[in-house]
């Protein structure tokens, strides 16, 4: 349910592997002459450095032009390494209400999730439930990760929350969902809330 | 380097290519900081760091047809595709869809404009897993799923296994087509005997 940053991770791994296939190529071609021959770079049998070093990185500009650089890599790289945290992105309060001249009306969704939570736990076979809301009260993404014991009847536990719990959730808001996600887990666990009737016997023919 | 809003991505997804991305953060953060620090030490020395006098004149002697720099060039174009497939190759899904419509009749469908129904390729081995426990003569059993097949590995005290493969396949079958996964993965089993 947790967002992952997949498509910005795939964007920025081509533009780097394109990067360096394309200064590897070009190193190749010019350490064997190929680039001399098409762009007229430099002969291959002459230094890659021409100048005097030492003169041009006592120039000052140098120093500060390469903390910027080295600033801006550093930046993008602890970025990129944060952006890896999965995250929740649950939506700000709900206003149900936005006249002013009527007043308003806020609606923290965590305490809709709540509800939500409750009424999926304590559906037959349900061993725990996680409800995340996003998007707006006019247009609300609901996400629900539902874990239901490996001997429940899968398809009823759908069944309750989409003819049940969306239905509520829905009528309580005063607006359709959006978007319903509903990702099923397995547990050998029982449930925990409700009442559960283990039974074990012998059956006699 | 903003991600998507608050709205909510696919539950069934591929993978999201965190640790080559994390290598290459953490790559670009080394880099970042040597270089902050090299510079900084300049502006406040007003000298270069004598670790760079010998890297300095390596390069002053250097040449374009000297092999090192093709073996670097080399290294820069492995470097480059690796960086790509780990871009390109698209990888399998973590989850497999459940048809929740046959659940729901039309008058009584959820107010909902968009749903998605999945269950977790781990969820699946478990479902199948339990599900095998449950039949007569299997006495351990270990369950992998992919989105396309579930395979069983069932260890057994039984001296002749006979039907059982046959009957684990076919049990964990319907259980997976009663869940109403779709498409129902292909079911496969190994039977082994305890010793």
């Amino acid at each position: 349910m947790r967002q992952t940053a997949g498509t910005l991770n795939r964007i920025w791994l081509a533009v780097l592997g394109i990067l360096f296939v394309a200064a590897g190529a070009a190193l190749l071609l010019q350490s064997n002459g190929t680039l001399h021959a098409l762009l007229n770079t430099a002969r291959f049998w002459e230094s890659v450095v021409t100048g005097d070093l030492h003169a041009f990185f006592a120039q000052p500009w140098v120093a500060a032009f390469l903390l910027l650089i080295g600033v801006i890599l550093a930046v993008l790289g602890l970025l990129w390494i944060i952006a890896q945290i999965p995250r929740k992105n649950t939506a700000g309060a709900y206003r149900l209400h936005d006249d002013g001249s009527q007043g308003f009306t806020l609606c923290d969704p965590s305490v809709l999730a709540a509800a939500v939570e409750s009424r999926i736990n304590a559906l037959p076979g349900v061993v725990s439930s996680a409800v995340l809301l996003r998007g707006t009260a006019s247009a609300p993404d609901l996400s629900l990760r539902v874990t239901v014991n490996d001997r429940a009847d899968v398809q009823d536990v759908i069944h309750r929350i989409q003819t049940s719990t969306l239905r509520e959730l829905s009528y309580a808001l005063e607006a359709p969902l959006q978007r319903s996600q509903l990702q099923i887990e397995i547990s050998g666990r029982s449930q925990s809330t409700g009442t559960v009737v283990h039974s074990t016997g012998t059956v006699v023919y | 380097m903003s991600r998507h809003g608050q709205r909510s991505s696919r539950l069934r997804h591929r993978p999201s290519r965190a640790v080559p991305s994390i290598i290459a953060g953490i790559l670009l953060l080394a880099a970042g900081v040597g270089l902050v620090w090299l510079t900084i030490t300049r502006l406040v020395n007003g000298t270069w760091p004598t670790l760079l006098q010998g890297p300095r004149d390596w390069l002053a002697a250097l040449a374009w047809n000297d092999p090192v720099l093709r073996q670097i060039g080399v290294a820069a174009v492995v470097a480059g595709v690796v960086l790509l497939l780990c871009a390109i190759i698209p990888g399998g899904f973590n989850a497999l869809t459940i048809d929740d419509s046959r659940s729901v009749e039309e008058a009584e469908a959820p107010p909902v404009q968009e749903r998605e129904t999945v269950m977790t390729r781990r969820a699946v081995a478990r479902l199948a897993k339990a599900r095998c426990l449950q039949i007569d003569g299997v006495g351990s059993a270990a369950a992998t799923a992919t989105t396309r097949r579930v395979h069983l590995s069932v260890e057994t005290s039984l001296h002749e296994p006979g039907d059982l493969r046959t009957r684990i396949i076919e049990a964990v079958q319907t259980r997976l087509e009663e869940t109403g996964l779709s498409p129902v993965p292909q079911v496969t089993a190994t039977v082994r005997s305890r010793d």
